[in-house]
């Protein structure tokens, strides 16, 4: 698994997708801080419910202020990044040498997972800096150890990123194109943040909202005590999805014949 | 008795109503260059698949360097390479960088690396990225790709295809090379016996998914028939010559050709005969049946090979 893992580095060191990745990711933060600054000097008042940050303490929320941008990122990476092996053969040559299906297919996820983890920290560390930068570090009202909780509110909100990475991989390996890779997962992610309000509306379904991520990650605020409360739920849910989807992924890319 | 490196034991692959592999069975012994022909479609792409692990078989089982068990073949295919089809390179790497993927995937040391660029070539390669690459240096590359790890057996599906006949001469070349320096074993696919017929030792020739025979150079040789080769511009005067000769078994192919299947050794004595019967020869020698022919009359006859 370790000699996969210095391959895909290899590979992505020259990886022209993962820059646009990075750049997406560096750019979006800045301007949202430049974009908010401009609108304050219009007169609006910067609300965190509405707007997620407003300061550099809530700055650490920047990975629920960009869900969707985050998700659609990385849809497209993790699309392209395992869908060109296939349409290029060159899976091929690791597979073909005795590696086990099982360890190629963790060395992408582990990829995909070490990917998102450095972009969103990036994001999240930028954000803090120019929310600080232009509008102080502040507070956030009723968190009272904010170490611990920066700490908390981050490694849920990767978690719930990390399930959806696992839900791409999984339909990557499925799908075996990057194109088609790249339409399913976008259809599930658009899906699945739509889904949750309509379950809600209804009787049968409605126990299933919260068997969603996205439902966490677009729709509860992660200032709010109340959702603060709903970590350990929302980190179940995120892992019982990775499991889940990898344990699924995992078996179709056992019984996949390589073209 | 040399080592066997392969043993296929009724493999047999289908999908949907198609069999692309029906109970194929062949042995390939260390060091030699297995030629597998068929026609497009006949299966020899997903024999090779099957060989490498990359596609489930319904039926039959394989042994590779003794090993039989799904663990064992694993571990057999560390010391296999193996180029299907297209190159599998990553087109936004160089060759340089292609080759260190490969190390890393098969867990050995760049050590060997510059060695393989010179081997096929490609030292001169530099900064170039492979999607830049000819498809002949593509397919150098695909071979070095699948030397890094130093294999004891290759399997290289249609390696000259696309390739202009300069080309061609050097793959083959490559491929002896490989063969006499290093003791690779191969295992390599044509549709065309004839090229194939320039480098292999040994011969499986697959048709709709069945092996439908085996043989080895020597068997092939007997087996493609020699013949001489008369072309003269007065036929009828040719043939009442051959049959003063007493030869018998030749075949008129057309107002100028005549084909002579008998006393091959003997066609200084044939051509004098013609001049002193005053026949103009335009061209007399040994010459082989084409192969694809041979192959053709195997396979049915109508098939392309």
């Amino acid at each position: 698994m370790l000699n996969l893992l210095t391959a895909e580095q290899i590979k992505l060191k020259r990886s022209k997708k993962l820059l646009i990745v990075f750049s997406i990711l560096v750019f979006f933060p800045i301007f949202q801080a430049l974009n908010s600054q401009m609108m304050v000097d219009h007169g609006k008042e910067l609300n965190q419910v509405v707007d997620t940050v407003i300061n550099g303490a809530t700055g650490i929320l920047m990975i629920d202020k960009n869900g969707l941008t985050i998700l659609l990122v990385m849809s497209a990476f993790i699309s392209f990044f395992i869908g060109e092996e296939f349409q290029n053969g060159t899976i091929r040559n690791a597979l073909s040498l005795g590696r086990s299906r099982l360890h190629y297919y963790l060395s992408k996820f582990v990829i995909a997972a070490v990917v998102s983890l450095l972009g969103v920290l990036v994001m999240t560390i930028l954000g803090m800096i120019s929310f600080t930068t232009i509008f102080g570090f502040g507070e956030i009202p009723e968190v009272g150890n904010y170490v611990s909780y920066a700490f908390e509110s981050f490694s849920t909100l990767y978690l719930l990123i990390l399930a959806n990475v696992s839900i791409y991989v999984m339909i990557s390996f499925i799908t075996k194109n990057s194109g088609i890779a790249l339409i399913w997962s976008f259809l599930y992610t658009i899906a699945t943040g739509f889904l949750p309000d309509i379950f809600q509306q209804t009787e049968h379904f409605k126990e299933l909202t919260y068997w969603f991520t996205e439902t966490f990650l677009f729709y509860f605020n992660f200032a709010d005590p109340g959702h603060i409360a709903r970590f350990p739920e929302m980190i179940v849910v995120s892992i019982l999805t990775i499991v889940i989807s990898s344990t699924i992924g995992i078996l179709f890319f056992k019984r996949t014949d390589i073209k | 008795m040399s080592e066997t490196i392969l043993k296929a034991m009724n493999i047999s692959k289908q999908y949907g109503n198609h069999k692309a592999l029906d109970k194929v069975s062949f042995e390939i012994k260390r060091g030699m260059i297995y030629g597998l022909i068929g026609e497009n479609g006949a299966g020899k792409s997903t024999f090779m698949r099957v060989i490498m692990g990359l596609i489930t078989v319904d039926e039959g089982n394989m042994e590779l360097f003794g090993e039989t068990d799904r663990k064992g073949l694993q571990r057999a295919r560390r010391r296999m390479g193996q180029s299907i089809e297209t190159p599998g390179l990553y087109p936004d790497l160089t060759a340089r960088e292609n080759l260190r993927v490969q190390a890393a995937n098969g867990g050995v040391s760049e050590r060997e690396i510059d060695h393989l660029l010179e081997l096929m070539k490609l030292e001169h390669s530099g900064k170039k990225k492979a999607k830049n690459f000819s498809l002949g240096m593509r397919q150098r590359l695909a071979i070095a790709s699948t030397l890094i790890t130093n294999p004891e057996f290759l399997v290289l599906d249609e390696p000259t295809n696309g390739l202009d006949p300069a080309g061609i001469v050097e793959m083959r070349e490559i491929i002896h090379r490989l063969v006499t320096q290093r003791g690779i074993t191969v295992l390599l696919s044509s549709h065309l016996l004839d090229e194939l017929s320039q480098i292999a030792t040994h011969y499986g020739i697959l048709h709709h998914g069945k092996l439908i025979k085996e043989l080895s150079k020597e068997e092939l040789a007997r087996e493609a028939r020699q013949y001489i080769e008369l072309e003269t511009t007065e036929v009828q005067r040719a043939v009442t010559v051959l049959d003063e000769l007493g030869i018998r078994d030749y075949e008129v192919k057309n107002q100028h050709e005549v084909n002579i299947f008998e006393r091959l050794d003997d066609v200084a004595t044939i051509n004098r005969s013609l001049v002193k019967a005053d026949v103009d020869v335009l061209r007399i020698g040994t010459t082989r049946q084409k192969l694809e022919d041979y192959f053709l009359n195997l396979t049915g006859g109508k098939t392309h090979a």
